[in-house]
């Protein structure tokens, strides 16, 4: 895991992050944890009346980007993330959480980009991170 | 001038909700994230937590279990529950959370755009909230953007 702000390559791809498909009893689960109820992610009927069926949880997939980031980097050092929904997700599908630094700035901190995509590089959400590291000087 | 931009500057009401350890369990299992911070307080503070931490999205469990259903949301801000999209998501931290703190929580409607298009417009609706701890500290800000189609 990155954690030194000197071991920064900006540009140099992380690991990727390779999620199971995504099953309606994962979606049953995501609504149950997160509280939302949005019948468009769990009733076929509704699925079908939208034109799409069932989609999968903009957030859900949300979340598996932030797993990605919090993979590369520890937790404690995320700042901020912010997303842009881009694709609707299926059932079935399977998400792959890829990313890099895009740019260092000051204090140590880092600005990084995170997509989630599907195995046709569909990307279905997209965003950046900011993340505050350490630096090998002050650990002296 | 349209109904939707008198939304501008709407308040929510207020909502508390305390950080289960249990919750962040379950909505970590659910998108499929181990992570043994989420599950074993030992675990996070051996890695140089001071509790279980919440996940990087988790603040959306206390908006909508503390806060308005999906359902009331749409109500008090007049969308069409079929219509709208998730435009946008953003989370700021300002302090770590973790499990135990109760979080109180100030929504407000901070923005809207009204957009025409080709297929119709949209109405892009951003609103706004912030996260105070028991001690009444900031501790984060998250913005969410929603589309609703015309």
């Amino acid at each position: 895991m990155l954690k030194y702000y000197e071991d920064v390559i900006v540009d140099s791809p992380f690991p990727v992050l390779k999620k199971d498909p995504i099953s309606r009893v994962q979606l049953v689960k995501y609504a149950g944890a997160s509280g939302d109820f949005n019948p468009l992610h769990t009733v076929e009927e509704v699925g079908q009346a939208a034109g799409s069926g069932i989609i999968a949880h903009g957030m859900l997939i949300m979340g598996m980007a932030s797993q990605g980031v919090t993979t590369w980097i520890e937790r404690k050092y995320i700042e901020s993330i912010r997303v842009r929904f881009q694709k609707m997700t299926f059932p079935g599908e399977q998400i792959h959480v890829i990313g890099k630094i895009i740019k260092k700035i000051e204090n140590n901190r880092v600005i990084g980009e995170v997509k989630a995509v599907n195995d046709e590089g569909e990307v279905k959400v997209s965003g950046v991170f900011e993340a505050m590291l350490l630096s090998k000087d002050k650990e002296g | 001038m349209s109904k939707v931009m008198d939304l501008i500057g709407l308040e929510l009401s207020p909502y508390s909700y305390s950080v289960d350890k249990v919750k962040i369990k379950e909505f970590a299992e659910a998108i499929g994230d181990l992570n043994p911070i989420y599950f074993n307080e030992e675990a996070a503070r051996q890695e140089g937590y001071d509790g279980i931490p919440i996940p990087l999205t988790f603040l959306q469990v206390i908006d909508m279990w503390g806060g308005y259903s999906f359902m009331e949301k749409c109500h008090i801000l007049g969308l069409n529950p079929v219509k709208i999209l998730h435009g946008e998501q953003e989370y700021k931290f300002v302090k770590p959370i973790y499990a135990n703190d109760v979080l109180t929580v100030k929504g407000k409607v901070d923005e809207v755009n009204i957009k025409k298009g080709s297929s119709g417009g949209m109405n892009i609706i951003t609103l706004k909230f912030e996260y105070h701890n028991q001690v009444n500290e900031l501790v984060a800000v998250s913005t969410n953007v929603t589309i609703d189609r015309h």
